[in-house]
């Protein structure tokens, strides 16, 4: 288990893209979600629900990905897979 | 022998939530209950968590301490809940927030982080508590009728949104039930509301359980979006 300090972005993304369902997962660089994405909205809660159960077993660290910081923000950190790694790495970081 | 089902009961300190807890765990199931106040029962099956269900962070931790040694949540029982009689012009904000953050908020918490796990097993019954209070449009009650229309309208849209994967989401609405909930209504006013009952008398526990079990029983995958309430008041 890794502590906050220790947290790698690359390990991170690693976790964001082995959780994306089959359909999605060689979407590296491309849009998850918002137009032209590959997930509905269905599909992103399924997505989300478990990457948080992942980021709490590789992590340690209870998160709630769909949060009043991510709701907030005028650019989704849902969006895409460099957009989720940053932000999931600056919630582990909290 | 298949696995018992794993519960998640809100509000198990006392009244309705107790009794389901007890009735649950007489039947085999695991039941997870939680409350402001310590656990009022003791059973092998039955795990105790201590905290307000509108305090969002304490309902992430339990709902992630109930998988993590349960493995899946089957059901979970939206029961916790309070109430205050008062004229809408004698009620304060204070008053309304508390209701709404346990009524609606703490539904909503529990709902939300739940269906995360039901939804990944593609399986899980939810149901809500409603009230009969809502439809007769009670005077005197109306932050808690107006709590537990968002808690119905929650319910239906929830249903919705959940309807593809395999979960169902339904309310129940009690008549009053003689727990602590209303002990303090006068009895004038519990005559008039029960007068306006199709079936004129108080609701037991049993009666709850009973539209509960209908909701959860294994017939019952193609039941969603439903409130039925009790004591033949329609909404």
């Amino acid at each position: 288990m890794s502590t906050p300090t220790q947290i790698s972005a690359e390990k991170v993304r690693q976790l964001v893209i082995s959780t994306l369902p089959p359909s999605a997962a060689n979407l590296a660089g491309e849009v998850i979600f918002g137009p032209g994405g590959a997930l509905d909205s269905l599909a992103l809660v399924n997505f989300l629900a478990d990457l948080e159960y992942r980021l709490a077993e590789e992590f340690g660290r209870e998160v709630v990905l769909a949060s009043e910081q991510a709701m907030s923000r005028s650019r989704s950190p849902f969006r895409d897979v460099p957009a989720l790694t940053d932000y999931v790495v600056e919630l582990l970081a909290q | 022998m298949s696995a018992p089902r794993v519960l998640l009961v809100t509000g198990t300190s006392r009244g309705i939530g107790l009794g389901l807890a007890r009735h649950y765990l007489a039947k085999g199931d695991l039941v997870c209950g939680c409350s402001r106040a310590p656990a009022a029962l003791q059973d092998d099956g039955y795990t105790h968590f201590e905290l307000d269900v509108s305090d969002e962070s304490a309902v992430v931790a339990m709902v992630r301490a109930v998988v993590h040694r349960h493995g899946r949540i089957d059901v979970l029982l939206n029961n916790a809940g309070i109430a205050s009689m008062n004229h809408a012009l004698l009620s304060t904000a204070a008053t309304a927030r508390a209701i709404f953050s346990t009524n609606f908020h703490g539904t909503f918490l529990f709902c939300r982080e739940v269906a995360k796990t039901m939804v990944r097993h593609k399986a899980g019954r939810i149901v809500n508590f409603a009230t009969v209070a809502t439809p007769l449009r009670l005077e005197g009650e109306s932050l808690y009728a107006a709590s537990k229309a968002a808690v119905e309208s929650f319910t239906q849209v929830l249903a919705r949104e959940l309807g593809p994967t395999g979960v169902t989401v339904n309310a129940v609405g009690p008549t009053p039930v003689p727990t602590d909930l209303i002990k303090s209504v006068p009895k004038a006013k519990m005559d008039a509301l029960l007068a306006r009952q199709a079936i004129q008398r108080f609701g037991a526990i049993e009666d709850v359980i009973n539209v509960i079990d209908f909701f959860l029983s294994p017939q019952s995958g193609f039941i969603t979006g439903q409130v039925v309430y009790l004591g033949g008041v329609n909404g």
